[in-house]
């Protein structure tokens, strides 16, 4: 099947499973940062149990297969009379996932700066949010671009678990295989989402690459 | 004294006062209490829904159970090792390739490695378990899951190898040369060896997300812990005791990979470089 | 008195009080005493383990103390809190690795603290920055960012840093001990420029020609105790009073 004729006819599902897509990947990216920041600060604060509980969503969270989790989301949350939707179940687990790694590049980033630096600043006078404000977030934030661009696209290819339950409009990689059901020669189908996918990977990187540039702190 | 810090965690805040000292004494009563009753919460919503029932959980007193279980597991284990051999096979080639003075070869490789990278597991999957058949390529379940798993890490892979080879001093390559070693006998006698144990640490994270990649084997259906754990709920109707003792099997088998990882990297006294 | 000598004044600016503190088992501070006065600048030197950075930090409470009091002109060091944070304002430091903050440029450097602690207005603060910048020899790289300065440059920047808080007292935590030689004398230069000024400084440092030109008393510390005390520099180091200093000075010249 040509491109044209698989777009004169799937055209608009196309636009809906990008959109999908797109969707997914920016809701999930923002709740996962979110969710990631509040984890690190319990991870970094003077309080154990806060501290054992955060990293304990990390190290579950980092290592859990995607498709585990959205399979305990949509078949095994309902025996515990708690019913989501299946785009919720997209969305916790895509959320849930990249929020651990989020905090580990935030801690990362933190460990970039040198005790020292934080002596000084105490040395100088500042309380501690002055000194979180000046000196801890700005650096942080800074050193966290390229793996939060890292993340963006990690985050994208996780949403692809959307294509497991019936989501209507599907995304793009569940397209596919509608496509493949309902046509012949559906490896059209399978190119254009992958470089939808691709391109929109290479341009995320790309525009992280130039912000980190203007941002990296020289050491 | 101040090289006694090693985290951003240890320094962040300053020894605590009397009064930041009470502070956190009921800061910590708080999100302890907090806690014990979101634990509560759940365990109560297993018990009024039943799931804390025995025959839930009975089955893994028995050894069938966690006989099927492991077979299961040895099926993920041969994907996720095979996918693993192919992604470096893969990976190295696309790291010659990148790093060759072929112009051509080298643009080549770049693209690949971003379509690698930039594609979903579940795409590549898709292509071998709806096209593949399509183009006249008669795969077994086994290599409908392995080869898009291992396409799919190739790329990182490559880059993560090509770290390495950059990290390695360029003085080695130049002493060799004037050890009159040739080009190729260079780059694998001396470069490579070194490159290597500068990413074994990468490598072994890496290892992780092939691993949670070969979950995707239902797809194609072939028998992995996943499959196997659905074959033990169909037998004992008990959906959310199985799917949780998988996916804690799944995090625990990936701590521990981690972990190895970490203390790999403290052995070759080389930061561990980021994957995905 | 010798002609050149400054005349130090008999107003306490810090006070230690029966310093005592430990690193687990190990104590590294035994009752120390030590007042340092107005314009007074005071070298503290000693082996390497003596407990001399220790105590120099304990002074803005970068170390807590396990027992003994601190008292910065007048008032009582307290142990957290705004109060804490008021008082090391008036109190600078100055640190073996620099310490400048890595993400901001040098001018930025030394405003942060005086505009967001001392609330001084954006111009006027950038203004002053300049004046101590262009004071320390670094005036033309204001607008760099540390990395990009050597390191002789960035602790001269570190200096301007403290001095913009307008101390009562900077703290010198053995501040030549990380630069190449070749840097040495021009933080040296700029630090004895501030003693002729008549700031009080406490200096922990290894460098004993510059302490016995730079002191008006020279403390000698070993094993966490204050051995000798000398108000007399030259007498000091040519003639000590005790066997341990004696020692530890003679091993230097070896």
């Amino acid at each position: 099947m040509s491109i044209t004729a698989l777009l004169t006819q799937f055209g608009d599902r196309y636009l809906a499973a990008l959109w999908t897509t797109y969707k997914l990947t920016a809701l999930s990216f923002i709740l996962a940062a979110a969710l990631g920041i509040v984890i690190t600060v319990m991870r970094i604060s003077p309080i154990r149990p806060l501290r054992i509980a955060a990293d304990l969503y990390v190290q579950v969270f980092r290592n859990i297969p995607g498709a585990a989790l959205l399979i305990l989301l949509v078949y095994a949350l309902p025996y515990l009379q708690v019913v989501l939707s299946y785009f919720t179940c997209v969305l916790t687990a895509t959320t849930l996932i990249p929020a651990a790694f989020c905090s580990e590049y935030l801690m990362s980033g933190m460990n970039t700066i040198s005790p020292g630096q934080i002596e000084a600043a105490r040395s100088l006078g500042m309380t501690f949010l002055q000194m979180i404000k000046n000196v801890v977030l700005p650096q942080a934030v800074r050193s966290s671009v390229l793996p939060m661009t890292n993340l963006l696209v990690a985050t994208m290819l996780t949403t692809a678990l959307a294509s497991q339950v019936p989501l209507s409009p599907t995304d793009l990689t569940g397209i596919v295989s509608y496509i493949s059901t309902h046509a012949v020669g559906g490896v059209t189908a399978f190119l254009i989402s992958a470089a939808l996918y691709c391109a929109t990977a290479v341009v995320i990187g790309q525009v992280g690459n130039l912000i980190d540039r203007k941002v990296r702190i020289l050491r | 004294m101040n090289g006694a810090h090693t985290s951003i965690r240890d320094i962040l805040y300053e020894p605590p006062g009397p009064k930041a000292r009470r502070a956190i004494f009921w800061a910590t009563a708080a999100s302890l209490a907090a806690l014990a009753a979101l634990a509560a919460l759940i365990v109560r919503q297993f018990y009024v829904t039943g799931q804390l029932d025995g025959k839930y959980w009975s089955i893994f007193t028995r050894y069938t159970t966690w006989r099927f279980l492991a077979k299961g597991f040895a099926g993920t284990l041969e994907v996720a090792l095979s996918s693993s051999v192919v992604a470096f096979a893969m990976g190295m080639l696309l790291m010659m390739g990148r790093i060759s003075r072929s112009r051509a070869l080298n643009w080549l490789c770049t693209a690949l490695i971003e379509l690698s990278r930039g594609i979903p597991t579940l795409l590549f999957i898709y292509f071998f378990f709806l096209f593949a058949p399509q183009l006249g390529l008669k795969l077994s379940a086994f290599w409908k899951i392995t080869l898009p798993v291992a396409i799919s890490a190739a790329g990182v892979v490559a880059e993560v190898l090509r770290s390495g080879v950059n990290a390695v001093p360029r003085g080695q390559t130049e002493a060799a040369v004037t050890l009159g070693m040739r080009g190729r006998s260079v780059f694998f006698k001396i470069v490579f060896p070194q490159a290597f144990r500068y990413v074994i640490p990468s490598l072994i994270a890496e290892l992780v997300i092939v691993l949670k990649d070969t979950t995707f084997a239902y797809v194609v259906n072939y028998a992995d812990l996943m499959q196997n754990a659905k074959v033990l709920i169909s037998n004992y109707d008990a959906l959310l005791s199985v799917y949780l003792v998988a996916a804690v099997i799944y995090i625990l088998v990936n701590y521990a990979l981690n972990k190895m990882s970490v203390a790999v990297a403290g052995l070759t006294r080389t930061p561990a470089m980021p994957g995905k | 008195m010798e002609q050149g000598q400054k005349i130090v004044g008999k107003e306490p600016i810090i006070e230690l009080r029966h310093i005592n503190k430990h690193f687990g088992s190990v104590q590294v501070l035994k009752d120390v005493s030590l007042t340092v006065h107005k314009g007074e600048v005071v070298v503290i030197i000693g082996p390497s383990g003596s407990g001399k950075s220790t105590l120099c930090r304990t002074i803005n409470r970068l170390e807590t103390i396990d027992s003994g009091e601190i008292v910065i002109d007048g008032a009582v060091l307290p142990q957290e809190g705004k109060q804490l944070a008021a008082l090391r304002s008036q109190i600078g430091m100055v640190f073996q690795s620099f310490n400048l903050f890595a993400h901001k440029r040098i001018l930025d450097n030394v405003t942060v603290a005086p505009r967001d602690v001392l609330h001084t207005p954006k111009k006027q603060a950038e203004a002053e920055a300049m004046e101590l910048l262009r004071r320390v020899g670094v005036g033309d790289q204001a607008h760099k960012v540390p990395a990009q300065l050597s390191g002789g440059q960035q602790q001269r920047v570190a200096i301007a840093r403290a001095l913009a808080m307008h101390p009562k007292a900077i703290l010198f935590d053995e501040p030549t001990s990380a630069l190449d030689p070749e840097m040495i004398g021009e933080v040296l230069d700029v630090m004895t420029e501030l003693a002729r000024e008549g700031m009080t400084m406490v200096i922990v440092t290894h460098e004993m020609a510059f302490a016995k030109a730079i002191a008006d008393r020279v403390v000698f510390l070993e094993d966490g105790q204050i051995v000798e005390e000398s108000t007399d520099p030259k007498a000091f180091f040519d003639e000590p009073a005790t066997e341990r200093a004696r020692l530890f000075l003679r091993a230097l010249e070896h």
